[in-house]
């Protein structure tokens, strides 16, 4: 297909643009607000591309479609918001646990419960945190602009085929929504159908999943497996944005719309002449810990700026050892924080800890 | 697989009987209609699919439509193979 090199695009839009360039082969999802224009534009550029579009009956099926497709070794990716991933969370731990590789775009809207079609960040804890039953955990890139949406979905792409792990996008319901330029990546060289891949060939049996191990002692194996590839992901793979870090007195953390919102409010209170600084994790499993410890020198708190109830705040804590306070600026309900309610809970923070 | 599909090869489905439960999906998704359903059981009682014995071009439609694990494999060989262990 010819395309010209810059779209203006929404962030779901460019995420399908994204997923094409990275030779994804088949796209399994429901729609729902705020990802439907995802399965729009999946269903209108796919098969143009010769590739498999389905609308499946329910989250969960298209979830079992995207295991099916992984297991025979063709990209696919599946796009969602928080309700649809609550269902599609038994498939991804089965991904896990079998070791494929997909893409899964999340679209977070407001929660709990069937709750509004506004942005929220409510969705950090069952996606960050695994989410579904078992050990696992998914690599969770964290985008904030249409531009990313396009390029992360591409970057998962390599990391799930990197680590044969499912990789989340995990974006607020403004980033999914929001119209942006985007300017479109190279596409990627359609990778081979790799070794591991169930083709219905003799050699491929060999390749046959399970996810049941009913010997104790080798479900512990596989456990400790995956532990130890968590632990190599969190080694290699984490990564975030820094801004004016270096002498910051109040780290800001905050990922989605909510980081652009927040990096407004640092840049108006350097003006002030306060020392604010903003992290923004872009990977939030595994979490930027290394480069939230190096803050611990000038920092004297902490300030998490989230889209839902303190969610991410534990994992700042985390990331810092507990060694200094650690303060949450939040709105629920599809509300965004503003420019100035971050401000004042910034100067507040701030004055308490001196 | 059927990228790798030349002239000089053939393929051919092998579909373990007893693991068939009759669901007829390879039949519906086999574009050359190569398959049918055996009028008899199975010893778990279930009828079963079976290949007419030609015409298979190995592209793996029955594979990828079988809820069995294992239950068809696609065989491919040289003609000259064929000629001698097929039966």
């Amino acid at each position: 297909m010819e395309y010209s090199n810059r779209l203006l695009l929404k962030g779901n839009e460019a995420a399908v643009y994204g997923a094409l360039l990275a030779g994804c082969d088949c796209f399994f999802g429901y729609p729902i607000t705020p990802a439907s224009e995802i399965a729009h534009s999946a269903s209108l550029l796919f098969p143009r591309l010769g590739r498999v579009f389905l609308q499946a009956e329910c989250e969960i099926a298209s979830i079992n479609m995207v295991f099916g497709a992984a297991a025979a070794g063709r990209r696919a990716m599946t796009a969602s918001s928080g309700l649809g991933i609550s269902l599609k969370q038994e498939g991804v731990s089965y991904m896990a646990t079998c070791e494929l590789p997909c893409v899964i775009v999340d679209i977070m809207r407001g929660g709990p419960g069937l709750g509004n079609i506004g942005p929220e960040q409510s969705d950090y804890n069952q996606v960050v945190k695994g989410g579904g039953h078992g050990n696992y955990r998914c690599i969770v890139l964290a985008p904030n602009s249409a531009q990313e949406m396009c390029d992360f979905t591409v970057k998962g792409f390599e990391l799930a085929d990197k680590y044969r792990t499912p990789v989340y996008v995990l974006a607020d319901g403004v980033i999914g929504q929001m119209l942006e330029s985007v300017t479109l990546p190279e596409p990627v060289k359609k990778p081979d159908i790799p070794e591991w891949a169930l083709d219905g060939s003799a050699r491929s049996r060999r390749n046959f999943l399970t996810s049941i191990y009913l010997e104790h002692d080798d479900l512990e194996a596989l456990n400790q497996k995956l532990q130890s590839k968590y632990d190599s992901i969190k080694k290699a793979e984490q990564t975030c944005e820094k801004y004016f870090l270096d002498d910051a007195e109040i780290v800001l953390v905050a990922y989605g719309i909510a980081s652009r919102v927040a990096r407004t409010a640092v840049k108006k209170l350097r003006d002030k002449g306060i020392k604010a600084g903003l992290l923004r994790p872009i990977t939030l499993f595994p979490f930027p810990n290394d480069e939230l410890m190096k803050t611990l020198g000038t920092a004297k708190t902490y300030l998490s700026v989230e889209m839902s109830n303190g969610q991410m705040i534990d994992d700042i804590k985390l990331g810092i050892s507990c060694r200094k306070p650690v303060e949450l600026c939040s709105r629920m309900g599809g509300n965004i924080p503003s420019v100035d309610e971050i401000m004042d809970k910034t100067i507040e923070t701030l004055e308490a800890a001196k | 697989m059927s990228e790798t599909n030349k002239k000089t090869k053939v393929f051919f489905p092998v579909i373990a009987k007893e693991e068939c439960k009759g669901c007829e999906r390879c039949v519906t998704a086999c574009p050359k209609s190569v398959l049918r359903m055996e009028s008899g059981l199975n010893a778990m009682g279930h009828p079963h699919a079976v290949y007419i014995g030609e015409a298979c071009t190995g592209c793996g439609a029955c594979f990828y439509s079988c809820p069995e694990p294992g239950a068809i494999t696609i065989i491919e060989e040289s003609d000259d193979d064929e000629k001698k262990e097929r039966k």
